[in-house]
């Protein structure tokens, strides 16, 4: 015994158009997505190396007094080191200023103390410099949380849009799907008529095109999460290979949660078709006696 | 204009109180309809062309409903009944129309399967069924011909065959020879005349042919203008 014809035809070329629009909105969902979490991840290991350092400057003394300097901001509670930087950590901390050609002669630098606090319980700028004030040098202390906030702040507004680019993607996917159902619907008015003679009741009806859709929107969205996948790991891996050291470029890891953007979005997609269709179907139905 | 008010029985299969039609803002399609068909009954429904045939036939295989008066079939008012409860007197109506309404992507077989496939049954519970009433109907060499593929006459007989699979209370048949030879036609009308005696179904036939209405003596209702009006041909119960 053969297995029985489909009741509801073939795809047709409307459902091809429908597949590409499908797969299209999956992947600049996950691209969205993808690169939105890279983005954050790198950012936010960037922010929590940044949020424990601290730069002393120094004027009016000589290195060995910096060393004094140095010794009494290790010996403060809440730090984990501080270290005087070296002529060479100087200039390539002021290459990007100066170019290739090393500091000009003359030029007036201060003595710098790089600090490292405590994670659990960090020394503030504050308790630094009037360490230093009361031991006679004159010295300000900066803490490099004062950037990261604003790193923070960027993050925030970064991870609100990804999530309203992927809320706007699904949604506009459910409408196109659903226009798409209504107009599959319109195209087979002559078979959900004989179906509805037939004493089809609307659930055997909607569940015809809602396994229909379900399919095509668990094929497009696999084709739209894979293609997104490939599209990140190029632009990411270029960058790497063009030789950019800039630790804000997405941090492609494929770690559990990108796995589960990738695995999700297919079911995702199956599911918004699939509930699309039958709203639609239903709603259509109704209309009928 | 007299009004007919046919009365057969009084537990009728088909009764049609005041029933009126209106599509959309126009004039009423059918105007206060009162029938009565026992069960068992073979009655033909014949008019002009635009006379309400066509609508009188969609309120009894309730692909309409009246906007006002009542439908009771199989005893049951059918404005009173759920939406499943509708699909369910559905599967006691078998219905041919002239233009066939076929699934031309499948089969023969699979278009006569259609209605048991629709309540849920399999194919090997109803395979020996699909195939003796396609071999009644002249169709056993062509079980896996599609539409496309069948004559106009062979289509005709494979959509008469997939009204009849459910062995329905109730058949309703819309000019079921419009579109096939007088030789045919007469064939069509035999079987239903021999459905109507073997299984004792209620069988209601709109159309114009006056030759074959006169030839199968059966009562007739005539519509003119939406009105149900007596016919000179009524034979009686």
């Amino acid at each position: 015994m053969s297995k029985p014809t489909p009741l509801l035809p073939e795809s047709d070329a409307r459902e091809a158009a429908l597949f590409f629009v499908v797969a299209a909105l999956c992947f600049l969902a996950v691209l969205a997505a993808l690169t939105a979490r890279g983005t954050y991840t790198a950012a936010k290991a960037w922010s929590a190396q940044v949020e424990g350092q601290m730069t002393v400057r120094l004027m009016d003394t000589d290195r060995r007094g910096a060393d004094e300097a140095a010794a009494i901001v290790r010996g403060l509670y809440g730090v984990e080191s501080a270290s005087v930087l070296s002529q060479a950590e100087m200039e390539a901390l002021l290459a990007p200023s100066f170019g290739p050609g090393g500091i000009p002669e003359g030029v007036p630098l201060p003595l710098l103390i790089a600090v490292e606090t405590m994670a659990s319980a960090p020394a503030d700028a504050e308790t630094v410099s009037s360490a230093l004030k009361a031991a006679g040098f004159n010295a300000v202390a900066e803490a490099h949380a004062t950037y990261a906030a604003e790193a923070r702040r960027a993050l925030g507004t970064l991870r609100v849009a990804a999530i309203g680019v992927v809320v706007l993607l699904t949604a506009t996917a459910i409408a196109v799907i659903a226009f798409a159902t209504h107009a599959a619907l319109l195209a087979r008015k002559d078979i959900v008529d004989v179906l509805h003679l037939a004493g089809a009741e609307d659930s055997f009806i909607a569940h015809l095109f809602e396994r229909r859709f379900w399919i095509l929107g668990l094929k497009a969205g696999a084709a739209g999460s894979v293609s997104a996948l490939a599209v990140t790991a190029m632009i990411v891996f270029s960058a790497r290979s063009a030789g950019s050291q800039s630790q804000l470029l997405p941090q492609l890891s494929l770690d559990f949660w990108d796995l589960l953007i990738l695995a999700i979005t297919p079911v995702a997609a199956g599911l918004a078709a699939r509930w699309a269709a039958r709203g639609t179907v239903t709603h259509s139905l109704r209309a009928t006696l | 204009m007299n009004r007919f008010r046919p009365d057969f029985s009084d537990d009728p299969a088909v009764e049609l109180n005041g029933v009126s039609l209106r599509y959309d803002t126009a004039d009423d399609v059918l105007s206060d309809i009162n029938i009565r068909l026992k069960p068992g009954s073979f009655t033909f429904l014949t008019g002009a062309s635009g006379a309400g045939k066509s609508s009188l036939l969609k309120l009894l295989y309730l692909a309409l409903a009246p906007t006002a008066g009542d439908i009771r079939l199989f005893g049951q008012r059918t404005g009173m009944l759920k939406r499943k409860q509708l699909s369910a007197i559905r599967r006691r109506i078998g219905v041919v129309f002239q233009d066939f309404r076929l699934l031309e992507h499948l089969t023969a077989f699979e278009n006569v399967a259609l209605p048991l496939r629709v309540a849920g049954q399999k194919e090997a519970a109803y395979r020996t069924e699909v195939v003796d009433l396609l071999r009644w109907v002249g169709l056993g060499e062509r079980l896996n011909a599609r539409p496309p593929q069948l004559s106009g006459g062979e289509q005709q007989r494979v959509a008469i065959a997939r009204a009849l699979i459910n062995k329905p209370d109730l058949l309703i048949a819309d000019e079921p020879t419009g579109n096939v030879d007088p030789d045919m036609a007469r064939r069509i009308f035999r079987l239903f005349q021999e459905l109507n005696r073997r299984l004792d179904t209620t069988i209601i036939i709109a159309t114009h042919d006056m030759h074959i209405i006169r030839e199968f003596e059966s009562p007739v209702l005539r519509l003119q203008h939406g009105i149900l009006v007596e016919d000179v041909e009524f034979q009686g119960a």
